[in-house]
């Protein structure tokens, strides 16, 4: 009931319209909540051995949940200038042989805490770029993750990688379909030559176009593009021809990002000219095509910056109310334990989130120590439980009912949430949230800007917000 | 976090409501005087935090006491040096009653999750109990149930009945005492479960799937309701007999 009134609003999209005053009022700065509480709450004080406590718990569950793995590959041939996440841009391709022999030391050290009986569902490879590894390696690397788990053989596993079409051999495909393999995810970004200039990726729609059938020829389950609107140099007519494309190749997922423009903390944002950025005004036109084609097109609006097919497990998992995100984004397996490997990368076992050392000797260096690599993390506490379920609400049905909060934690909403409550009025009154006796629901355009509602809810915001915005991007 | 089984705090006059002697003095109407007599061998301890040992095997046996809050669990370390689980005791229920017949405690209890007793001396309770007979009684009754609970998972049984059996054993144990008999938190480990009712721990979680996915329980992590009492009821009514 509640994803189907979700779902509703999903299909109003169309019809939004935003006013530049509006706009500028809500453009601030906010996290995008794959987690709560946000990496920037880890502290140095948790370490190996409160990791090892929350693996050891989770084990002792009635029914443990089953584990998901996200592997994460640094390395990049090339710098795409729009980048925010961890990487490594070099030419040398024998970089991947020490980093893969650490990865399956990591996992020795990793596997033995999770009892056996527990299924890997779900294996994500991101980056950076894993196919800056070879398909033998990467081979190697799924062979090292069944040495220490049992992974799922079933039909429905989603084992993903993500892939640059332009250092793909279209022959790779048939080996990571034979590695277990199931879905990929490419970015695109824009195929308007002129921001693939700006942004330092030419990448022709001809490649992109053969991978994602190679895709298909293979077996692969389902195919996902990344869009990034906001870009330099983009504007509406070529933003719309790339969009045209994108629908005629039929992906099962889209997602569209917004581009977070901090050259403070991205070194790479710093080749981009702050001229050639589109105006918040425009960056949000340019999202509103998006949707409009998107939605046009037969696909449906997750939340956020997502899309899928009525077909695809996000769409199905949403109609049934079972919808979670997490580090990997949306997915229909959140509700297992997350086991992050590689440099920088973040895992979320039992109440617990633990990340890896974001600079690549400091994780080499624990590794070759025989030490899980743990660099910082947080154990949640029953109020980061209660207010982690209402903010997973948001994001993932864009409404909360307040019954089901109360009965899973033991409250009252209204008074528990009175703080939250009250910074969400003016919110209600610029018509992005509706509240009734039983809930709050995020209106049509609200669903744009879900990271602001459920900001309201953010405890790590409350007292101090001035420092913590910088680590963020803009909302829009 | 919800039914969180802890009993309300008693006083000079007043008994806590999990007491494991208050109905049988109150139902025998004693005045408060005679009531007070019991009440100066009662001590409050706690808390115990999850992992402490209350008492180990050998340790020297003067109490009996009531758990106010939480769950203990009691067991021994065979000759293997493998765990075997012996009970679980929830809020209300008497922990050291089989080292009676000793001087010494005959196995090891340990804190399941934050634990609050209520410790009675023996010898005082054995001599207050030949001057009332609510209290010897009680005693007799508390000492027969800690008997037929250890007789309870001996027999030829199934893994789908020692679970139900299980379970039912738990939602009459807590409805005994007020609290939800469908929705109550498991504070035992999927280990200690496993030892407990003699079946492999991959097997426990299989018993749960099996019973969730024929609709008698639904299980969120940690908390469990028991969605369909009396189909449960009927699987382990080879074990509970009534």
């Amino acid at each position: 009931m509640v994803a189907r009134a979700a779902r509703r609003h999903g299909e109003r999209m169309t019809a939004i319209t935003f006013d530049a005053e509006l706009l500028r009022r809500y453009d601030a700065p906010g996290p995008r909540y794959t987690s709560y509480p946000t990496a920037p709450a880890f502290s140095a004080d948790f370490g190996v051995s409160q990791l090892r406590k929350h693996a050891l718990r989770s084990n002792e569950e009635p029914i443990p949940r089953p584990l998901s793995v996200y592997a994460h590959v640094p390395y990049c041939f090339s710098p795409c200038f729009y980048c925010g996440c961890n990487r490594i841009i070099t030419r040398d391709p024998s970089r991947a042989a020490p980093y893969l022999l650490r990865l399956a030391r990591e996992i020795e050290l990793i596997a033995p805490c999770f009892d056996r009986d527990r299924e890997v569902l779900q294996v994500h490879l991101g980056g950076g770029t894993p196919n800056f590894l070879t398909p033998a390696q990467i081979q190697e690397l799924m062979d090292s993750l069944r040495g220490g788990f049992r992974l799922s053989t079933r039909a429905d596993r989603d084992f993903s990688l993500e892939l640059d079409p332009r250092f793909l051999k279209l022959g790779d495909i048939a080996c990571y379909a034979a590695s277990g393999f199931t879905r990929a995810s490419f970015g695109v970004q824009d195929f308007d030559p002129a921001v693939q200039r700006a942004v330092n990726r030419e990448q022709s729609v001809e490649e992109t176009l053969d991978a994602i059938q190679a895709c298909r020829d293979n077996g692969f389950r389902s195919v996902n593009l990344d869009l990034i609107y906001g870009l330099p140099r983009q504007n509406a007519t070529g933003f719309a021809r790339t969009l045209d494309i994108v629908i005629a190749a039929r992906p099962d997922r889209i997602a569209i990002y917004g581009y977070a423009h901090m050259p403070h903390i991205f070194k790479a944002q710093t080749q981009i000219e702050a001229a050639d950025l589109p105006s918040p005004e425009r960056k949000l036109a340019l999202l509103q095509l998006a949707i409009e084609r998107l939605t046009e097109a037969g696909y449906l609006h997750i939340g956020m910056d997502h899309f899928s097919l009525p077909d695809d497990d996000l769409a199905q998992a949403q109609e049934c109310g079972s919808l979670q995100r997490n580090f990997m984004g949306y997915t229909t397996h959140a509700q297992s334990d997350l086991i992050g490997l590689g440099v920088s990368a973040i895992s979320q076992i039992g109440d617990s989130f633990s990340q890896n050392p974001r600079e690549l000797p400091v994780w080499e260096a624990a590794i070759d120590r025989g030490q899980l690599p743990v660099w910082r993390g947080l154990s949640l506490d029953a109020d980061d439980r209660v207010r982690a379920d209402v903010i997973q609400q948001l994001m993932c049905n864009g409404m909360v009912d307040f019954a089901a909060i109360e009965r899973r934690h033991d409250i009252e909403f209204n008074e528990y949430f009175r703080g939250a409550l009250l910074r969400l009025q003016p919110l209600i009154e610029d018509g992005l949230a509706e509240r009734t006796v039983t809930g709050i629901a995020a209106t049509a355009r609200g669903r744009l800007l879900l990271r602001i509602i459920a900001m309201c809810f953010d405890k790590y915001l409350d007292g101090n917000a001035a420092a913590a915005r910088p680590r963020y991007s803009r909302v829009i | 976090m919800r039914n969180v089984p802890i009993s309300d705090d008693g006083d000079a006059l007043k008994f806590c409501s999990t007491c494991a002697f208050s109905s049988a003095c109150l139902e025998q109407g004693y005045d408060k005087s005679r009531l007070a007599e019991l009440h100066v061998l009662v001590e409050h301890v706690g808390p115990f935090a999850e992992g402490t040992h209350i008492f180990r095997e050998g340790d020297r046996f003067d109490a009996i006491a009531a758990v106010r809050a939480g769950t203990v669990k009691t067991y021994v370390t065979d000759s293997e040096g493998r765990e075997q689980v012996q009970g679980f005791f929830l809020p209300g229920e008497v922990i050291g009653l089989n080292a009676i017949s000793r001087d010494r405690y005959p196995c090891n209890a340990v804190a399941l999750d934050s634990v609050m007793l209520c410790k009675f001396s023996f010898p005082g309770i054995a001599a207050l109990a030949t001057r009332m007979p609510g209290v010897q009684q009680q005693l007799f009754k508390l000492l027969s149930q800690d008997i037929g609970k250890a007789a309870l998972l001996a027999g030829n049984y199934t893994a789908d009945e020692r679970m139900a059996a299980f379970l039912v054993s738990l939602s009459r144990r807590y409805a005994a005492r007020g609290f939800s008999p469908t929705r109550f938190r498991l504070t035992m480990t999927r280990t200690d479960i496993a030892n407990y009712l003699r079946l492999a721990s991959e097997s426990v979680s299989r018993g749960f799937r099996r019973l969730q996915d024929t609709g008698l329980v639904s299980v969120e992590r940690r908390d469990l309701e028991l969605t369909d009492l009396p189909k449960l009821e009927a699987l382990a009514s080879n074990i509970l007999r009534g």
